[in-house]
């Protein structure tokens, strides 16, 4: 981000960088930056917390009123809490005969949970809902499913593993309540079927022949825990 | 996910020491009077319109989220698993805080806000964004912006 500023500086814009990771905007220094102490991916702090989310992109703004032209970096100081939801569980009993009999016992809860949020974030992959886990499932196999156009295969299975993630999450979210991205992720990695695949899929594409797959394979899986179903 | 700084070894050094090639020449925009400012929000979060060409690794172009993009047909396509998207999947404003710009203006913080967001790959190195950056800062200069939020994830 600190890049863009540079750039956007010189064509005369001015510019404020919310920043996750301080240490790069120490390195870049661009001419005003805001370090926040949230998780990453969440640089505007918790969902719908408009009064936390108001007062970072003010914090930020403010920094645009500082005198001189030299670098300023300023750390926002409130946390964002703690964000475990202890009764939290997941609402629905899944099957486990098989990972696409547990994809279609998900189906409703994720449609509830469409209605409640408002919206969906899956789509990035372009395949109906209903079929993504059975893509990946069959991608390693003797009758692996047809690729639609306009997506090479390699990118079509990273982007169908996001959506699969993104289905069992938003699903995570059908009955209300605020459960951490730690839990969401222990409970998919850990508990569930299609977290097992993927993390098959994972070590396949990380062991085989396919070049790009092996490139891909890296960012499937979040680094931070080593995750075994159990 | 984790903040970085709980995020173990390597990863945690391994992102924290990425390439940061200090700029030699420090261009420096003064800002406008708060009630002059045209703002607009640049992410890096790879995010795509329903639709569109997902964002791949390295990928040098950028999207434009028009204020008639709902959030439901915004999408993110960024390429790394190292940050939170269930934030994200609740609340847009987690990582492009339209709404939250929207009331800045309708209280007055600010003069206005953009009509037209944009997002980047995050995970692309700046030197290979230069072209596209500079090509978003003259579209967006042609709109009367001159305040941009750069928002990471």
């Amino acid at each position: 981000m600190s890049g863009l500023a540079h750039y956007l500086e010189d064509e005369g814009l001015s510019t404020v960088v919310v920043a996750l990771v301080r240490e790069h905007v120490v390195k870049i220094s661009p001419p005003r930056a805001l370090w926040v102490p949230f998780e990453m991916g969440r640089p505007f702090a918790t969902p719908n917390n408009i009064g936390l989310q108001q007062r970072v992109l003010k914090a930020a703004l403010s920094l645009l009123d500082a005198p001189g032209t030299e670098p300023v970096l300023q750390d926002f100081t409130e946390e964002a809490g703690n964000l475990h939801d202890s009764n939290w569980i997941f609402p629905a009993l899944l099957s486990n005969e098989s990972v696409i009999a547990e994809a279609k016992s998900i189906l409703p809860s994720w449609h509830k949970a469409q209605t409640r949020i408002g919206k969906t974030t899956v789509g990035v992959s372009g395949l109906p809902p209903e079929t993504v886990v059975e893509f990946i499932d069959r991608y390693f196999s003797s009758d692996p499913m047809p690729n639609p156009k306009g997506m090479a295969l390699v990118s079509r299975a990273r982007f169908a593993i996001d959506d699969i993630k993104l289905i069992y999450f938003e699903s995570a979210f059908a009955n209300g309540g605020q459960p951490s991205s730690h839990q969401l992720n222990e409970w998919f990695w850990k508990q569930t079927l299609a977290g097992k695949m993927i993390l098959d899929f994972q070590e396949a594409a990380r062991i085989g022949d396919n070049e790009n797959l092996r490139l891909i394979s890296g960012s499937l899986v979040p680094p931070e825990r080593t995750y075994e179903y159990t | 996910m984790v903040r970085l700084a709980d995020i173990p070894e390597p990863e945690r050094s391994y992102m924290a020491g990425l390439e940061c090639t200090p700029y030699a020449h420090k261009p420096f925009t003064k800002a406008v009077a708060p009630a002059l400012r045209h703002v607009a929000i640049v992410s890096s979060a790879g995010l795509i319109v329903r639709g569109q060409r997902p964002m791949l690794s390295n990928d040098v172009g950028y999207r434009a989220i028009g204020a008639d993009v709902e959030d439901s047909d915004i999408l993110c396509s960024h390429v790394s698993i190292n940050f939170d998207r269930s934030g994200f999947q609740q609340d847009i404003n987690v990582m492009l805080p339209r709404d939250r710009l929207n009331e800045l203006e309708a209280e007055g913080s600010i003069g206005k806000a953009a009509n037209t967001h944009y997002a980047f790959m995050g995970a692309t190195h700046p030197d290979q964004l230069e072209d596209k950056a500079r090509e978003v800062g003259k579209e967006m200069l042609s709109l009367g912006v001159n305040t941009v939020v750069l928002a990471p994830v």
